[in-house]
């Protein structure tokens, strides 16, 4: 796979955190491009956590939490679900490709399933490739940034 | 030296030769707005009317880096940081090209605060030396126009370093300042003649007389601060205002700013951004406490400053320039003619402290 | 009787149980109306109404205390605003009086100035100015000038759907019982455009944008107002910097937080002293909500608003796997 791109996750605490440390006891081989970000639920996300992320210069956001019906506060997720969908079917209006943005439901046991979600939302983001920036100095910050990775 | 014309057709010829090695303004239309922009081959000034937006940022821009800074850790001993500064002046050579007489005089307001014999701003003061103005005179008055009501005229040079004065086929061109000169060295320029001349003239004239009649805003200056405690008053001119900053960012002369440190990680920088009197956040004090809680307090600083302190501190000249944008361009149309009007005409309820 | 007499005889019958009556007024110039605050019967002959009476007043409505007895005159788009704020019970309907009339609809100034401009006339120089059944007459300059409203009318009275107000204590006029159609054709062709052109349309338009927060302000659903978590240094959502991207941040943050609540009055559009085409984000949302769970907002004073609700199978949401 190319270089490696910057993926944020959002991920809830109950279910999906632990799947993704399920999946690391496991010892189940995933891309290393997503860094995470543990919240308590999926209803704690505001839209904008995923529109200032992918704004501010990240190539993809993933978020998952607890599978409907299993959410830790019992209706968390499902009042994410509307809004999830939501800002997916905003992305297009900015001029951001909705595929740069997916949430999904990985429960605390499902250390394969997590795999799965890593590896095709990881290829997904480098099929569309590093995000273009807002902002007239986008040229000039990814620049510092690759001179920083070297 | 003698007066230049500029046939019309010889307008993007004097543009492009303006242009070399130095960022040239103009005002062009964008989606409805007239706003500035830097000229370059192919740009369409649009001189029939006031830009939106006026020239500020040319010289005073919306977000200026005063600083940047960054902290080293010692490696050997971790608790010790270096602190790294530099500070970034940057001044481009730049012409402001078809402002109106209002726009360039919006900066001798700025002038009286940035650049004086005890205090002197060197991010103002080097850009400001570095930008010249060729403006444009105006012919006929909008709805919204009073500059002849606050000292000032649709034909006034001060502040300019070029005019240009509609005559047929194209404009005269004056040097009205002695940096102004140098640009008239072109060769787009022709020696004007004695007809043109008579013509920018008479035009001039006709812009005078084009003008509604002129109040006197002078005697707000004491009105107004008879009024500080009479908020009857202004709760009633500021009802219909919404506290948007709209009025305060689209003035030529309003100067205020706030500076932040923007950091991220080991790095940052020290910003000055403008700032606006309408906002709640403008006095807010720490604390919590804020001096100016509602939009009436806050627009009765507005013209307060602009009509009665200002002209207090700086001995008489007014901090308005009558370019008539915060009426024409609120979404709500507050009239700041018709409050300082309402401000001399209208009984104080409550005697102002002395 | 005229509707403007209408109009006023039905606030001087409520004016005594009233703090202050919100309408239009004769504004700086013949383009202009604006807001007038009405607290004595003689305040009436100030009122205005017509193609010039842009503002939704309705934004008032929460910079006065909620005791405060307001009387407010909306068109059919303001009263979907004061629909919503009832909802969300940010007013108190027993102390708000609310005024409809019949609307045929406002101009978009931005049209008529350009229109008039294409005819050699400046509207900012403007003397007179007449709206006569379907012709808009300027005098400027010295120069009349005529043109067919049909070009002149704001795009949200194009499509509008609410000539009537949805809700009101006192409507004047015959109701014009009219609906055009909206099927959100202006976000499906922005949409068709390549990403990266409509990344640059924002990119290009953002640059023009003061940040003077009219949008926010003019807005009656945004009432957060002093508390913005734009301007917020804890939260820290947008910085000082005034780049396109802190510029645009805001704009998602207003889209965002009126998801499913924005009535489309088009007043943030409106109040940008710069012209950036705003109202279309929040379409895009409106949209998307319509077509997720059939929902318009400031309908309906007593609907759940979709995103505050939830359903355990969503019929439209398909569940995404991997």
């Amino acid at each position: 796979m190319s270089k490696e791109l910057r993926i944020i996750g959002f991920l809830c605490n109950w279910c999906s955190y632990g799947g993704a440390d399920t999946a690391g006891v496991g010892r189940f081989t995933q891309p290393t491009d997503l860094r995470i970000v543990r919240l308590p639920c999926s209803g704690r996300i505001d839209p904008l956590f995923v529109l200032k992320t992918l704004t501010g210069g990240a190539d993809g956001v993933l978020v998952s939490g607890c599978h409907p019906r299993d959410c830790h506060y019992s209706e968390g997720n499902f009042y994410a679900r509307r809004r999830l969908e939501m800002v997916k079917r905003f992305l297009p209006v900015i001029g951001i490709d909705p595929g740069r943005f997916e949430y999904t439901w990985v429960s605390a046991s499902e250390g394969q399933r997590w795999q799965t979600v890593v590896r095709g939302f990881t290829e997904q983001v480098h099929a569309l490739g590093p995000i273009q920036r807002f902002g007239k100095d986008a040229a000039a910050m990814a620049a510092q940034l690759a001179a920083s990775h070297a | 030296m003698s007066a230049k014309y500029l046939a019309q057709g010889d307008l993007s010829a004097w543009l492009g030769a303006l242009a070399q090695g130095r960022r040239v303004l103009v005002p062009v239309r964008e989606n409805g707005a007239v706003v500035f922009r830097p000229y370059g081959p192919g740009t369409k000034p649009v001189l029939t009317r006031q830009a939106d937006s006026p020239p500020k940022e040319s010289v005073f821009p919306s977000t200026e880096r005063l600083m940047e800074f960054s902290y080293s850790k010692d490696a050997e001993n971790l608790g010790k940081v270096a602190l790294d500064i530099k500070e970034t002046v940057n001044a481009p050579a730049t012409v402001v090209f078809g402002g109106r007489p209002c726009d360039a005089r919006g900066f001798t307001v700025f002038d009286r605060v940035y650049d004086t014999k005890t205090i002197r701003d060197p991010y103002y003061a080097e850009r400001r030396a570095s930008t010249l103005f060729v403006t444009l005179a105006c012919d006929t008055p909008e709805t919204t126009c009073f500059c002849n009501s606050v000292g000032s005229s649709p034909v006034d040079a001060d502040g300019s370093d070029v005019l240009l004065t509609p005559v047929d086929g194209g404009w005269l061109v004056e040097a009205v300042s002695e940096r102004g000169k140098a640009l008239l060295d072109a060769p787009a320029l022709k020696d004007a003649t004695a007809a043109a001349q008579d013509q920018a003239k008479a035009a001039k004239e006709a812009a005078e007389a084009a003008m509604p009649p002129a109040w006197d805003a002078a005697p707000a200056a004491a009105k107004l601060l008879e009024k500080f405690d009479d908020m009857g008053f202004w709760d009633d001119v500021s009802a219909k205002c919404i506290s948007c900053g709209a009025c305060t960012y689209l003035c030529p002369t309003c100067y205020c700013f706030t500076v932040t440190d923007e950091r991220s990680g080991m790095k940052g920088e020290r910003i000055r951004t403008w700032d606006t009197c309408m906002s709640f956040q403008f006095t807010l004090e720490a604390s919590g406490h804020n001096p100016r809680p509602t939009k009436a307090h806050r627009l009765k600083n507005r013209v307060g400053h602009k009509f009665s302190y200002y002209p207090d501190i700086h001995k008489g000249p007014i901090a308005c320039c009558g370019c008539g944008r915060c009426i024409k361009l609120c979404p709500v149309s507050v009239d700041i003619r018709e409050i300082v009007r309402l401000a001399m005409e209208l009984p104080t309820a409550t005697a102002g402290k002395p | 009787m005229p509707i403007l007499d209408e109009l006023k005889a039905a606030i001087a019958k409520r004016l005594p149980e009233l703090d202050v009556v919100i309408g239009w007024g004769k504004g700086f110039d013949a383009l202009h109306h604006t807001p007038v605050f009405i607290t004595s019967e003689a305040d009436l002959d100030k009122l205005v109404l017509g193609p010039l009476s842009v503002q939704n007043l309705a934004t008032y409505l929460t910079r006065y205390p909620k005791t405060k007895k307001i009387g407010v005159v909306v068109k059919g788009c303001d009263s979907r605003s004061v629909v919503q704020l009832l909802q969300e019970k940010l007013i108190n309907r027993e102390n708000v009086v609310v005024f409809g009339f019949p609307c045929e609809g406002v101009v978009d100034l931005e049209k008529v100035k350009r229109a008039f401009e294409d005819q050699g006339m400046e509207a900012a120089r403007v003397s007179e100015a007449s709206f006569q059944g379907d012709r808009c007459t300027l005098t400027s300059g010295g120069k009349a000038g005529s043109l067919p409203m049909a070009d002149l009318w704001a795009d949200k009275c194009n499509r509008c759907q609410y000539h009537d107000a949805v809700i009101s204590d006192e409507f004047v006029g015959q109701r014009l019982e009219r609906k055009a159609e909206d099927a959100y054709a202006d976000v499906a062709a922005f949409e068709a455009k390549p990403l990266a052109e409509r990344q640059a349309f924002w990119q290009e338009q953002m640059s023009r944008c003061i940040r003077c927060y009219a949008c926010r302000n003019a807005c009656p659903l945004c009432v957060c107002r002093d508390q913005c978590i734009a301007q917020t240094r804890e939260p820290n959502w947008v910085s000082q910097r005034t780049g396109v991207e802190e510029k645009f941040m805001f704009q998602m943050i207003h889209a965002s937080h009126l998801a499913g609540r924005c009535t489309e009055c088009g007043e943030c559009e409106r109040a940008c002293p710069v012209g950036i085409p705003i109202l279309l984000l929040k379409r895009k949302n409106n949209k998307e909500i319509l077509e997720l769970f059939d929902y318009r907002a400031g309908i309906d004073p007593e609907a759940k608003p979709p995103l505050l609700a939830f359903k355990v199978e969503e019929e439209k949401i398909n569940e995404r796997g991997w």
